[in-house]
């Protein structure tokens, strides 16, 4: 599995929306119906997912699937 | 006359000393505070503030959960002081307005939220010391902020400690949203907290492991989570971030959790899009650390469907009810005593009553009133009866049912209570927003806009533009919300709202006639 269908299989845990119909500009609140919470639970999978520490104030300034997606590649 | 928190903790003291109170982690190492040492803390800090002059005078703290700041919360309402907790996630003008309107003359500060120091130094007068919630000492030029260890110093074992606190002494004043938009603070006493500690109606062995998510400034994470858990000689643990909530079950494996419905909600999507081939208990160990059997759930309504799911993963989940103006638990169901639906019966030191639906409630864990808002208090305390603005009805078995609300406030599914108007008043600044009502859905805030025709017209704005901007300024205003408070639905209206005679818009009717204009 490539590591942006990792994430992505990560983000359909959490919606209705499947890995293959996601696109880059779902905002994940809005698009996607994440709570609040959803949304940190997610960001801890994904530093567990991919062994990464996320700065938490940063990452919750992410509004879309494709910014989630570049802070991702960043670290 | 019952105990008191500093009778409760003293006794914990001794028969719990060498428990561990609290676990914490810090750069992925637990750390750990007997009872014992727990008390030492909260003694000396309470002799530091009597030394520096702080007697009878209110303390505000900000910061998430951390051991020194529930030493110097206790430190406070263990003397002649009052405790004012707030909410770290507000923006820095919200809490120099509630630190002001609070009379607090001292502050507790994590460093975590050190930024906000230049702001409050600034706009908040009556100031007279800011203490950062650690050990090491800080560099700051301003000679009013000072690290613990100087306050614990001021406070050495042989100086004099502060007097027992009276039952009708304030001990703590928690913020929470007004219907009229401003936030409000309630004044509990010594006595409506320990009576709400000693109410509740659940025990279980000293040592036992509970894992504290909520957050700390809130009445039912501090006087369920901390003042209840101290009180049985459990051992509590820090989560210290929501982020790691589900890492942090596996690293503590607590045996109970107190969580609001939107928690339960966001894990047990994680159990549902689990493989089904993983059998359910080696699932719910992976997930909740081997030892949950327990969650406690508050701060809004959650749907039973929950309760029996989590109950196919060996995790019992009971549902209550409360306030912070009632200190803040009114009814709970308990392990031994439950009834599915129901909020629980009330507590014995809680008398409940109806009027015209909505639920009153009298008794000893009553708050005293507003601070310093006597037509508020005088709106939700009459003759001793708190309007909780809830409705409800007792059943015959004496379980309480909740079945609408009475007030304008919009409680979500993490327990925060939203102010629409507080909101509303904020995004009508905007030129391009002509009427807004803002409601809560789907676990989050949606602003329904009724763009300002005259703009519109005079900007030749099309509707793909007036989306756009709305959403950009929706963006902005979010950049400084705590999540909660955050706008994430938003629905352009091209109809004005329906309006009453008296030319108010009818809230109840807002999704009428919302013909929407296409999304961007």
């Amino acid at each position: 599995m490539t590591k942006e269908m990792q994430f992505k299989t990560i983000v359909a845990q959490y919606c209705e929306v499947k890995p293959e119909d996601m696109n880059n500009d779902m905002r994940f609140r809005e698009d996607l119906g994440f709570s609040s919470l959803d949304f940190m639970s997610f960001l801890g999978e994904l530093e567990d997912t991919f062994d990464v520490e996320l700065e938490e104030q940063e990452a919750l300034k992410v509004l879309t699937v494709g910014q989630a997606l570049d802070l991702l590649e960043k670290l | 006359m019952g105990m008191l928190i500093r009778d409760i903790l003293e006794e914990s003291a001794k028969k719990f000393a060498d428990i561990k109170a609290v676990k914490w982690l810090e750069k992925k190492e637990i750390l750990e505070r007997s009872y014992s040492e727990l008390m030492d803390n909260v003694v000396i800090l309470r002799k530091g503030l009597l030394a520096e002059g702080f007697s009878g005078k209110h303390i505000a703290l900000i910061g998430v959960s951390s051991v020194e700041w529930i030493e110097s919360y206790l430190s406070i309402i263990t003397g002649n002081t009052v405790a004012v907790p707030l909410d770290a996630g507000l923006p820095c003008e919200d809490l120099i307005d509630l630190i002001n309107r609070s009379d607090s003359e001292a502050l507790f500060l994590s460093p975590k939220n050190i930024a906000l120091l230049d702001g409050i130094l600034a706009q908040c007068p009556k100031l007279k010391k800011i203490w950062i919630l650690q050990e090491e000492e800080v560099e700051v030029s301003d000679e009013r902020v000072a690290c613990l260890a100087v306050l614990k110093a001021a406070g050495k074992s042989d100086s004099a400690d502060s007097d027992r606190p009276a039952p009708e002494n304030i001990a703590t004043i928690i913020y929470t949203s007004g219907t009229t938009g401003k936030s409000k603070g309630v004044m509990l006493t010594q006595n409506n907290i320990a009576t709400n500690v000693e109410y509740v109606n659940y025990t279980t062995e000293p040592g036992s492991v509970l894992l504290s998510v909520l957050p700390i400034h809130h009445a039912f994470c501090l006087v369920m989570d901390w003042l209840k858990g101290f009180s049985l000689g459990t051992t509590i643990c820090i989560n210290d971030s929501l982020l790691h909530m589900v890492k942090n079950m596996g690293v503590f494996k607590p045996q109970v959790m107190l969580m609001v419905p939107m928690m339960i909600e966001t894990i047990y999507k994680r159990l549902a899009s689990a493989d089904p081939a993983i059998p359910k208990k080696v699932l719910a160990d992976n997930v909740f650390g081997g030892n949950l059997k327990i969650i406690f759930s508050g701060g809004a309504h959650l749907d039973p469907y929950y309760i029996d799911k989590f109950a196919e993963y060996g995790v019992d989940v009971f549902e209550g009810y409360g306030m912070s103006e009632c200190s803040p638990v009114i009814s709970n169901n308990t392990p031994e005593d439950h009834k599915a639906g129901s909020i629980g019966r009330p507590l014995a030191n809680a008398e409940v009553a109806f009027k015209d639906g909505e639920i009153l409630v009298k008794g000893s864990s009553v708050m005293k009133g507003y601070y310093k808002m006597p037509e508020e208090t005088a709106e939700t305390l009459k003759d001793g009866w708190l309007h909780t603005g809830d409705k409800g009805y007792i059943d015959d078995d004496g379980y309480l049912f909740i079945n609408g609300r009475v007030k304008n406030l919009i409680i979500l599914s993490n327990g925060e209570n939203i102010s629409p108007e507080e909101i509303e008043n904020k995004l009508a600044l905007n030129p391009l927003v002509g009427e807004v009502i803002v409601t809560g859905e789907n676990n989050g805030l949606t602003a329904r806009i009724y763009p300002d025709q005259d703009v519109v017209q005079a900007k030749g704005l099309d509707e793909e533009i007036i989306h756009k901007s709305l959403q950009e300024f929706l963006d902005q205003y979010n950049k400084n919300q705590p999540t909660y408070r955050q706008i994430t639905g938003l629905v352009v209206r091209k109809n004005p709202f329906i309006r009453s005679s008296t030319k108010k818009i009818k809230r109840q009717e807002a999704l009428i006639d919302e013909a929407v204009l296409p999304t961007a």
